[in-house]
Parts: C-alpha cells; structure tokens; sequence
C-alpha cells in the first residue's frame, strides 16, 4: 500500500494556534500574481511555498488536502477529492458546501490514499499542512499531478487569494472580499463611538487546556476585530509570543475586571463552548463586574481560515456589539 | 545480603544503645520539619500568579464576600494546597514503604508499576472512552494502579511466601509492557493525548476539593496500615530469617505494606498524575536525619514530602508568571540538586 502518515488533526489544531503567528512574513504571498498574462496558453504557473508551479489555466479536476478543503470549498470550488475534515469545520456550512465536501471522494483521513488519489486523474492538487508531512509525501503528491503548496504560517487572507488564483476560484473570491469589507464597514459606522471608547478583551478555553486554567485569545478571530474593526484589544509586545500561548491560572480570572467587555467563544446556538463552561462555572468569573453588569458577551468563531467563518464571526460580533449599544 | 544484614545488625545495636540526646535531636528536628511545612502552607496561600494583597487574602479566609480576588483564594489556591499536603504524604510515605519493603534505597513508586498502571488506564479512558476530565479519569488512574499491584502480588506470590525481588521484577516488567501498550494507543490518537498532558506532567492546580475527598478514606486506611507495618519493616531490615525468628510474618507484612503503599501512590497519582522524585528523594533525606527507625523516616517522610511538593508548586506559580509549571516538572529541579548535595556530603544511607 502507497500510504504516507498524514498528522492533519495536529496540523488543523496548528493551524488554529500557530497559522497567524507569522502574519507579518507572510503577507503578500501570491496576492501579486498575473495570472491573465498567457490566457491562451495551456497552463499557467503560480507561486508558492514549494516553487513556481505550472498548473493548467482551468483545472477541472482538483484534489484538496490538508487545511486547502474547506477554504477551497468555501469559495465556490467543487473538489473531486479531498481529505477528511474534522467534524468542527462542517458544523456551520452552508448545505451547497456541505455537499460539495460530501461530493468529493475522500482520499484519507489519518494517511493519503496515493493510489485512490492517482484513480482520481486530478489536474491540480492543492496542499496545506505542516511542513513536516510535506517533507514525506511532496515528491509523491507532485508525480501525480501538478501541486500547490503551503505551509501553516500564512495569513488567512493570503490564503483565500492562493487558493483562489489556483483554482481559477477569483469570482467568488472577489464577492466575498466585497462582502468582507463591507461588513467591516458597516460595524466600523455602526459602532464607532462603542469601537473608541470600550476596552475589550478576548478569553478562550481549549480542551488542549490544562485544568484551571484559560488564556486570553489574541489570535484567530479577534485578530481580525482587533486590525480589521479596530477594537482596543490586549495584543503581545512586539517580538514576543503571542499571549494566547500562555496558560493563566483562573486565579488570574479576576484581573480581567480592567476591561470593559469580555467576549467568550460560544457554540452556533449561543452557549459557551464545552471547555470554556469550565470557566463560566467559577465563583470568579461570575463575581467579574462585566459578567454581572452583561458585558461580557459570547461570540460564535468557527475558523479564521476563509472569508465564510469570519463572515460569520463577524455577524456574531455584530449583534454582541449590538447588545452592548443597547445598553447605552 | 549478608554484609547489609551485619551492618544493619550494628546499627540497631546502636540504635537501641543510642542516648537520649540522640532521641531529643530527632524529636527537635521533627518539630522543625513541622514548622517548615507550616510556614510552607501559609505561603502557598499567600503566592500564585496573581498579587493578591494580605488584607485580601485574610478577608477571604475569615470575612468572607463575594469578591473576585477572595474567589479565588478560596477556590483555587486554598483547594491547590490541601491537595499538595495530600499528595506530598501519599508519596512521601508510599516511598518510604517501597524503600524498606525492596530494601533498596533506589526504589520508587513506580518500581511495582503503580504509574504505568495509573497511565495505561488513563490512556484508555481518553482514547477509547472519550473521557475528558479529570473527574472522570481519576477513577480509572486508581483503578489502574491497583490492580497493576494485585498482579504483582499474585506474580510475586508464585514461589515459597513472596519475594520483593520477583515482584520488583514482575513490576518493572508489567510497567514496560503496560507502557508500551500506552505509547501506542497516544500514537494512534494524538488529540487524546493532548488532553491528558497535564496530567502526564503531574500537577496539583484545577483539582477541586471533591476530587480529593473520595480518596481521603483510601489514605487513611494506608496510613494506618503503614504504622502497623513499621515494626515488622525494621526487624525485615536485618534479614529475613533474623525478623522470622523475630515473630514477623513476613508474607503478611509484604502485603499489607504494598496494599497501603499502592493506595498511597495510587490516589496520588490518581489526583495529580504521576509526580516522580518526590517518593525518590524525601525517604532518603529521612534516613539520613534519623537512621534506619522505619516509624521516624515514616515521620519524617510525612512532613518532609509535602514541604517538598509545596515549595516546587509555590516555585511553579512564580518563575514563569502569569504562566505556571506543573509541579511535577518543579520537584525534580528543586529535589535534584538537595539529593546531590547529601549524597556528597555523606556516603548514601543503606538499609
């Protein structure tokens, strides 16, 4: 059997952690390309993290793997192949997306299936995992079609454009930046005065989380309120890791008084998510002025790898920045 | 074995003629011991990752209101101690126990297989059974380490009466296997052994009360049984024919030592995962003050282990604030260094 171990689950939860780290080094992957340039030839060749690529100018027949699947899926890519995604990335799609994924074979879940993927006869393999299991299966993938590459540390708005550009996937893309900036406008018109004035702070649990303790999220989605809706948001100081990757004790629950809103992940109905009702049922977080006073608001975060979940992300900041105007 | 029987032998001759400053050092030393482990629990209330000022911390412990800062001294750091000074006399006596049952003063816990019982059984409750938290996979950790034990018992059992030696054998076997075992189900599920981390580290933060009362009886039933088999241990350090034509039923007082010394190690574990160094270390430290008197390096252990545990967690909450380290990561980088410390200034105490 030509199967090659595929640590996609340690890649998704990498992702979610690790993939904004590096934000700054990787803007502007891929955003620059041409690809309009030789329209009549064949192919044409995109850009990423394993080379310049010539993929067809169509393709019509596209595997996704690793992190590219639901992004891919997302804007508007029907794939015929792809690998397993965890159950948390298929909660909140919409139904065509749904069966679009469930449409697609899939070519492994824990291992790539190389030969079902070959029986495939794709036209273009679209690849994003750590870079570790890229070292194993590359060479493998690129001999049975042309593949594209990318590691974990790209930002998800690079990401949509590389996806889009070698999937020949623009249209949809564009509909959705359109709908992104649009949405971020109108919270910014909306919700100015609230924006300027209100200290907010981001908490989050994982299960990953050792016991008793949480951590205050500044990456993934509020990242994207914090430089994208400017929201005064806690952020690490410039060089250091970020500050989600610290573990606070629940003693440290109480020093979240100094902000004026707390917002907390919950489930698409609306209550916390099962690790963080560890920190709702404290003595603490119960005594905290914003969570006595209903400031501390529940906001709903799916993913922060595609324009879909952050467009949901930002519908749920919406209506928690509408309560809060509500109160005023 | 017979040069450790004669020299056992010579010092229980100096034992029994030892005079009685020798006694008042000994009960002087444990009255230190005493106040060290005091001074330590007040601390451990007093220090974490948050400042909380004193008047806040009084408040909280004798007047108190609904206030955020006093929740969490009551609900975490007070609840964090309590469990330490358990967890500290579980294993500070469970090595103890394990040390003079092999005669073997590298012995630990761990030997008879109670961590690698604990761990598998976690590991199945996470990976198979989805268990999350540590409520739910405490029973198992204790579930695990007994009857690992109650294995070794019946392998050790096999020849005339039962030898430490095959069962330190059948322990450290049953212990690779039951590891490997583990090893590959954490292979075949990473994100269930995410969740159990923390607990493979060994820590004493985020476990309420409640997990600790279950076991509380457990540990009193061992602690009394310990007592009782302290007698019986010192006359087994001369020898087994010497404590046989003593009066001491040898099988009977290997059983009841592992029995108390399984419930010690394995609510420990149970409650904070497996702490090593911890059982290692304090019973030496022991032995060194007091000689090779089975009830005073019980005594000892018993204050001497939690103070051990305390001031590694007190360490733990500060080193990396507002970030902690598990305690089972501390002990070994505080105990380390003392252990070496001793083993040069003197020759390591025998059995």
């Amino acid at each position: 059997m030509t199967t090659t171990p595929l640590r996609r689950r340690g890649a998704v939860l990498a992702a979610a952690l690790l993939s904004t780290a590096l934000v700054l080094t990787a803007c502007g992957d891929g955003d620059d390309e041409d690809d309009t340039g030789d329209a009549t030839a064949e192919t044409r060749s995109v850009t990423a993290e394993n080379g310049t690529i010539e993929i067809p100018a169509d393709p019509q027949r596209i595997v996704t793997i690793g992190n590219t699947t639901m992004p891919f899926i997302d804007l508007g890519g029907e794939p015929v192949g792809v690998t397993e995604a965890s159950a948390s990335e298929l909660v909140s799609i919409p139904a065509e997306q749904k069966a679009a994924y469930e449409g697609a074979v899939n070519v492994g879940s824990e291992e790539i299936d190389l030969e079902k993927l070959a029986s495939l006869e794709p036209d273009l393999i679209l690849v994003q995992f750590h870079s570790s299991d890229w070292d194993e299966v590359g060479t493998q993938l690129e001999s049975v079609a042309p593949t594209v590459y990318w590691g974990l540390d790209i930002e998800w708005k690079a990401f949509a454009d590389a996806i889009a550009e070698a999937g020949n996937l623009t249209e949809g893309l564009n509909e959705q930046k359109a709908e992104f900036e649009e949405k971020v406008t109108g919270i910014q018109e909306e919700y100015g005065e609230i924006i300027d004035g209100t200290s907010f702070v981001d908490v989050s649990r994982g299960d990953w989380n050792d016991p008793g303790t949480f951590y205050i999220a500044d990456i993934g989605c509020s990242e994207i309120a914090r430089d994208d809706l400017g929201l005064d948001l806690p952020e690490a100081a410039e060089g250091e890791d970020p500050l989600a990757y610290t573990n606070l004790p629940f003693e440290q629950l109480s020093s979240l008084a100094e902000y004026d809103v707390i917002t907390y992940p919950v489930d698409a109905e609306g209550h916390p998510t099962e690790p963080f009702q560890a920190v709702t049922q404290t003595s603490t977080w119960k005594a905290l002025p914003a969570v006595t006073d209903g400031r501390a608001l529940g906001v709903f975060c799916s993913g922060n790898n595609s324009y879909g979940p952050v467009l949901q992300y930002l519908d749920s900041l919406d209506s928690a920045l509408a309560s809060l105007q509500a109160k005023e | 074995m017979t040069l450790t029987d004669m020299e056992g032998a010579a010092t229980l001759d100096t034992r029994v003629a030892a005079p009685v400053s020798h006694r008042r050092r000994r009960v002087v030393g444990l009255a230190a011991a005493l106040v060290a482990l005091m001074v330590l629990t007040v601390l451990s209330v007093m220090v974490g990752s948050k400042a909380i000022p004193v008047a806040v911390i009084w408040d909280a412990l004798f007047d108190p209101s609904p206030d955020a800062d006093q929740f969490a001294v009551r609900d975490y750091r007070l609840p964090r101690t309590i469990v330490g000074l358990a967890v500290g006399i579980a294993l500070g006596l469970s090595g103890a126990l394990i040390q003079a049952l092999t005669r073997n003063p590298l012995a630990d816990p761990g030997i008879l297989g109670v961590h690698a019982g604990a761990s598998f059984a976690v590991t199945l409750a996470v990976g198979w059974l989805g268990v999350r938290d540590i409520q739910g996979y405490m029973w198992f950790a204790f579930a695990g380490a007994l009857l690992v034990t109650l294995m070794v018992l019946a392998l050790g059992a096999t020849r005339q009466g039962s030898s430490p030696v095959v069962m330190v054998l059948a322990g450290v076997c049953l212990g690779a296997v039951l590891g490997g075992a583990r090893e590959a189900l954490q292979l075949t599920d990473p994100e269930a052994f995410d969740a159990m981390r923390n607990w493979n580290a060994g820590s004493i933060a985020g476990r309420p009360l409640e997990l600790l009362w279950p076991i509380l009886p457990f540990f009193a039933l061992a602690l009394v049984l310990t007592f009782v088999v302290a007698g019986p241990l010192n006359a087994m350090a001369l020898g087994d024919e010497l404590a046989a034509a003593q009066g001491v039923q040898l099988a009977r007082t290997r059983v009841l030592a592992i029995i108390a010394l399984t419930l010690l190690a394995g609510g420990a574990t149970a409650i904070a995962g497996p702490i090593g160094f911890v059982g290692l270390m304090v019973p030496h430290v022991a032995r060194w003050i007091v000689g090779p008197h089975q009830r005073w390096i019980f005594a000892y252990s018993l204050l001497l282990a939690p103070s051990l545990l305390l001031v590694s967690d007190i360490l733990g909450r500060v080193v990396l604030r507002p970030g902690e380290i598990q305690v089972g990561i501390v002990t070994a980088f505080v105990g380390a260094p003392v252990l070496i410390a001793l083993v040069r200034r003197k020759k390591a105490s025998g059995l």
